[in-house]
């Protein structure tokens, strides 16, 4: 069953003010989160979610100074159902900002609110994304 | 005369009357969501981690394994003594007979290739570890280490079988001679995909947009499946061609075993699944990629899980009752009565429950009574299986 994930993000366009963040992820694609202090970028592999298939995060941040910061962890849940995933994701990080979020399954359909912990310094603060799966 | 004339126009009108009622209206996204729950069948399966997945040697061994009493303990008992062929490969009991009654009713095999979890908790990773269990299980089989090692050695069609699907003889470490006859029985297994049904003629037609040809599908199957979809919420976790995510969930069947005895479902299994040596991240996994075991790596334990089991597919179920991880509801009337009135207190959910007595008029019951019987067909007398060295 191929799904499309409908996304509530904005899409990717470096903004001028980003610096030397590294928000490009290639082939055009993901979404930017971004607080106060953060600026994060993502995109899934294989680009499309399907229910019930494990798939992996690509995630670049940094902070919004265009400073180095860190992604501690990355979940997701339901908030609907009040449930999360039935699987935890371990992150690698690539360098320069870059990580890989790896072992993430969404095993129903709805509104999903993925989770990301980043951290520059001693500040670490919660940036979320919700992703509708049809 | 007029009599005629009148009963001739009544007939007519009356062909009109149906034929215009046929087809319920299906908005894009509903045709979206059944679209779903197809197309049908899907492609073979090739499991990277067996291999001899998808080998014509390894089914027909695996076909000959899958029926052979000497497996077991006593000499009595096959595979097919619980996975019959002629009762949708399961056994038509509450629960399974083994050298004991078990706690569990026997699952159907249909489809099983395509799923990632064996077992109602999902102990097994892979199909091939799931066929072990029964082999040694001393309440099931009761085969033994190294019984099937001798099989496979000593009789000389199986010896021959064996060298045509493995590409060697069978050598003399019985537990990778264990873990092979699981291999071949999982090729087997693999094989078993369900016939297509009219669900799958409706599916098709309303994607396509060939009205006539949805029409044909029954208006009570139409409403049952608008259910199915829609109100009930059914399709949150039977999802897909097969109707399941293959995940796990607790619909409020109770757990008890007996008294001071539970169940632990889910949360048990996902203990067994890492005590095994037989799983996916042990040695005897044929996926040098190792890209299959991203489930078992990443999968976490829960309390949630606990009283957890999963989520059965739905293609020929109304044909092969009783229902549930214990065999706990005879029909399939039963079962859409489970969910029209379950009590609320058995459902451990505090957000918006995903199962909640849905309270369905007789009329919603019978609807999705017929829309579960569309998934069912008629599956032709199987074949006895080539010979395994002519
Ligand atoms: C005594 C009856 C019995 C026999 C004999 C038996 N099984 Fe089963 N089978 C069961 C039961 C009961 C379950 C459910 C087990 C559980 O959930 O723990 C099951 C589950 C399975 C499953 C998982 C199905 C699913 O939906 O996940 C597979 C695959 C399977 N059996 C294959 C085999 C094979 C291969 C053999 C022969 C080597 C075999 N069985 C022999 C009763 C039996
Ligand atoms: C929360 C997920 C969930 C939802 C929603 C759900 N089911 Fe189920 N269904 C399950 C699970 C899990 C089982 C097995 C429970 C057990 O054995 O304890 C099951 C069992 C069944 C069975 C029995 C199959 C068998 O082989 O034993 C049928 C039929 C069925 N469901 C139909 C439905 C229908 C119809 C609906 C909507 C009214 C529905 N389900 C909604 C999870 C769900």
């Amino acid at each position: 069953m191929r799904l499309a994930a409908a996304l509530l993000g904005v899409l990717l366009a470096t903004p001028a003010w980003a610096g030397d963040c590294p928000l490009d992820l290639g082939r055009g694609t993901g979404w930017v989160v971004f607080s106060d202090d953060y600026l994060m970028a993502f995109r899934a592999d294989p680009l499309h979610i399907e229910v019930g298939e494990p798939f992996a995060l690509l995630i670049n941040v940094c902070t919004r100074r265009g400073g180095a910061a860190e992604l501690l962890a990355v979940d997701a849940n339901m908030p609907a159902h009040r449930h999360g995933m039935n699987y935890r994701a371990t992150i690698v990080a690539k360098g320069d900002g870059r990580f890989r979020a790896e072992g993430l399954l969404f095993h129903m359909p709805g509104r999903w609110e993925i989770n990301f912990d980043v951290r520059a310094g001693d500040e670490s603060e919660r940036l979320t994304h919700d992703i509708i799966l049809k | 005369m007029i009599r005629l004339v009148l009963l001739v126009a009544l007939l007519a009108a009356g062909t009109v009357g149906v034929r215009a009622q046929q087809l319920l209206d299906w908005s894009p996204e509903e045709i979206s969501a059944v679209g779903q729950h197809g197309p049908w069948p899907p492609p073979p399966v090739q499991d990277p981690s067996n291999r001899v997945s998808g080998i014509a040697a390894g089914v027909v061994l695996g076909e000959h394994l899958f029926n052979e009493p000497r497996l077991s303990g006593d000499g009595r008992m096959s595979c097919a003594t619980c996975h019959q062929a002629g009762r949708e490969w399961s056994d038509g009991l509450a629960k399974a007979r083994g050298a004991v009654e078990l706690d569990r009713r026997t699952p159907s095999l249909w489809n099983i290739g395509y799923l990632h979890w064996f077992g109602w908790d999902g102990a097994g990773d892979s199909l091939w570890a799931q066929s072990i269990r029964p082999l040694l299980d001393p309440r099931e089989m009761n085969g033994g280490p190294t019984r099937a090692g001798e099989l496979l050695r000593n009789d000389a069609a199986f010896a021959c079988g064996y060298e045509k699907a493995f590409g060697s003889k069978p050598g003399t470490d019985d537990e990778r001679l264990l873990v092979d006859t699981a291999k071949a029985l999982a090729a087997f297994q693999a094989t078993l995909v369900s016939p297509r049904t009219p669900f799958d003629e409706f599916r098709d037609a309303l994607v396509d947009g060939d009205r006539d040809r949805a029409s044909r599908y029954p208006l009570a199957a139409q409403r049952g499946l608008k259910l199915f979809i829609g109100d009930a919420n059914c399709n949150l976790c039977h999802l897909g061609p097969r109707f399941t995510s293959g995940e796990f969930g607790d619909i409020g069947i109770p757990f008890f075993v007996r008294p001071g005895v539970v169940d632990p479902g889910r949360l048990g299994g996902l203990q067994r699944l890492s005590a095994s040596p037989f799983n996916l991240l042990g040695k005897y996994n044929d996926d040098v990629t190792a890209s299959n075991t991203r489930r078992v790596r990443h999968v976490q334990r829960q309390h949630s899980n606990f009283g957890e089991f999963r989520v059965p597919g739905l293609r020929q179920a109304g044909r092969s009752g009783p229902y549930m991880h214990n065999g706990s509801l005879a029909r399939i009337e039963d079962v859409v009565r489970h969910y029209s009135e379950v009590s609320p207190d058995r459902l451990h959910s505090d957000g918006t429950p995903l199962v909640r007595p849905l309270g369905l008029t007789p009329q919603q019951s019978a609807d999705l009574v017929a829309f579960l019987r569309s998934l069912d067909a008629e599956t032709p007398p199987r074949p006895a299986p080539a010979p395994l060295c002519p």
